[in-house]
């Protein structure tokens, strides 16, 4: 069954080649044809049994498809335009000879326009087979069957369409110029038109072009603001290699030598201590931000390879976080300096400030240290920056041609 | 297709919420002249840590690739910022829900104690983490290749069928 299926199938890509054939057959208005039924009958049947061996011979899994049209076969008295259903088995060797003709014909139909009624008549036939198509899929039933029945629904359906001949003339003709544009555009000498539309083509491929691939894009957004980004991280790192140096030295002028005068820099320091440490969180911050950019700290085996090879970035980035832990641990001394003033007594019990500063400064020195190392390797290799070097490849690679089909299938 | 207009604002918007939270985060212990002033400026911080997370998560859902379906491979590329994300919010809340509870009667009296000081350390370390993850992430999220089709699409698509 599947091969009579596959034949079927075969058959009804069969109908739209008669279109043509019957062009050259006397048009006939669908009444009429019942008129002249007793004359043709004869004929057609014979033709139409020759046509049958034709199938036969050509394709034996039509037979599947013939009984079921030989059941009807009571009804075929009413086999008027059956003949031209099945002419084109006929016709289609004569066709490919005469292709050229016939394309010629249609455009001379295209040139006459709707003035003449036989190619009117004929543009009615040829909506026939469409129908015809239509409800072979809906129906699924054998092609004979369908023939039959087919072409007794037109006969009966077709007369108020000669009353609009001038409105149906134009809709029947746009049908084979469309085909012929598509299949064989060069045959028409439609090259202008085509030749017209393939630069419309290209002209929108270009705009497509120019629309995806604007002057700014998203990723231009994306390194301007990381390399604003990265300029801004490099005020950062001097000024905080700055500000921490000046930091620590006014600390240790304050606390003079082996920090004997302690109460001397509480006295003097406690109102700088808590801006100091907060500048110093914010600039620790933007520096390790923008050294982990360089470092491109997210792609741990590359960030770990370059912390064992010793890469500059990497140990600069490493100075930098540890830096601003250190920092942060020392935020509760920072506010005990800071409220020195307020709580003198409670906070800080006589004897215990040396205790108590000691760490504090000695801490703020490695900082101060290891902001200044770090800024050092950061300025050594200034222009090292994995971020941006994957920013730069942020674009578009756009897809094969032949991709770009399979997807549109 | 992402336009670049509107990528432009929300990156502008994105930079300017981390801006605003490393302000607080820096400056917020010199604020505290009223307890007033730190809760309205930490709610402020923990809302726009929350917008912030909310706009990744809408640029990421914008994306040509999660919608194609490689939900897994935007999460793979991106699941340290969403960690961290979660991890700093809840860091932030806390620490600022602890410190603003200690100081809403007396705000510049001493309330530091070893807990606090751990606590204060992890969140001020997790938000840079957070704030070069997010700030890394906002920039891929131009990535081109994230909004259309592309052979490095495609590529992505077969690897993981």
């Amino acid at each position: 069954m599947d091969s009579g299926d596959s034949k079927t199938m075969r058959l009804r890509e069969l109908p739209p080649l008669p279109q043509r054939g019957q062009r050259a057959l006397p048009t006939l208005p669908s009444q009429d044809t019942s008129g002249q039924l007793p004359a043709s009958k004869h004929k057609k049947k014979r033709v139409r049994k020759e046509t049958n061996m034709v199938d036969d011979m050509d394709d034996p899994g039509m037979e599947m498809g013939g009984p079921a049209s030989r059941r009807v076969s009571g009804i075929r008295q009413q086999l008027t335009l059956e003949p031209m259903s099945d002419a084109p088995p006929q016709r289609r060797k004569k066709k490919k000879k005469t292709a050229t003709i016939d394309l010629e014909d249609d455009q001379a139909d295209l040139v006459n326009g709707d003035a003449a009624d036989q190619t009117n008549d004929g543009e009615e036939v040829v909506k026939k087979p469409r129908k015809k198509k239509k409800s072979n899929v809906i129906e699924s039933q054998p092609l004979d069957e369908l023939d039959l029945e087919e072409d007794d629904i037109a006969t009966d359906a077709l007369p108020p369409i000669p009353q609009h001949s001038l409105f149906s003339a134009p809709q029947g003709q746009s049908l084979p110029v469309r085909k012929v544009f598509v299949e064989r555009n060069k045959h028409f000498h439609a090259t202008e038109r085509t030749d017209r539309r393939q630069t419309s083509d290209q002209r929108d491929n270009m705009t497509d072009f120019q629309h995806t691939q604007p002057l700014w894009t998203t990723r231009d957004v994306s390194v301007s603001v990381h390399t604003g980004f990265r300029v801004l991280g490099l005020y950062c790192h001097g000024f905080l290699a700055g500000f921490s140096a000046w930091n620590i030295v006014v600390v240790y002028m304050l606390a003079g030598q082996h920090l004997t005068t302690l109460s001397n820099l509480l006295e003097q320091y406690h109102s700088l201590a808590y801006p100091s440490q907060s500048l110093l969180y914010m600039l620790l911050a933007i520096s390790t931000v923008a050294t982990f950019d360089r470092v491109n700290l997210a792609k741990s085996t590359m960030a770990l390879r370059e912390f064992i090879t010793l890469e500059p970035m990497a140990l600069a980035s490493f100075l930098y976080f540890s830096a601003l832990v250190l920092c942060l641990s020392q935020q509760m001394t920072s506010d005990r300096i800071n409220l020195y003033s307020s709580f003198n007594t409670t906070l800080w019990p006589p004897g215990l400030e040396h205790q108590l500063l000691h760490p504090w400064v000695t801490v703020n020195l490695v900082v101060a240290l290891f902001v200044g190392l770090a800024w050092i390797f950061v300025v050594i290799h200034p222009e090292t920056d994995y971020t941006e070097g994957y920013l730069m490849t942020m674009e578009t690679e756009p897809p094969k041609p032949e991709d770009k089909l399979e997807m549109a299938a | 297709m992402l336009q670049t207009g509107n990528y432009s604002l929300v990156l502008l918007v994105q930079l300017t919420l981390l801006a605003y939270d490393l302000f607080v985060n820096s400056f917020s212990e010199l604020l505290r002249g009223a307890p007033v002033i730190q809760l309205v400026l930490f709610i402020i911080q923990d809302i726009a840590i929350l917008f912030n997370i909310i706009i990744i998560l809408l640029m990421l859902f914008n994306t040509y690739v999660f919608q194609v379906g490689l939900v897994s491979r935007l999460l793979q590329k991106f699941r340290a910022l969403l960690i961290f994300s979660a991890l700093y919010l809840t860091l932030s809340i806390c620490f600022h829900c602890w410190v603003v509870n200690l100081r809403w009667l007396q705000s510049n009296h001493f309330v530091w104690t070893d807990g606090l000081q751990a606590l204060f350390v992890f969140q001020r370390t997790a938000a840079v983490l957070y704030y070069y993850l997010y700030k890394r992430t906002a920039e891929f999220m131009g990535d081109p290749r994230l909004y259309e089709d592309s052979q490095w699409l495609r590529d992505a698509f077969a690897r993981a069928h």
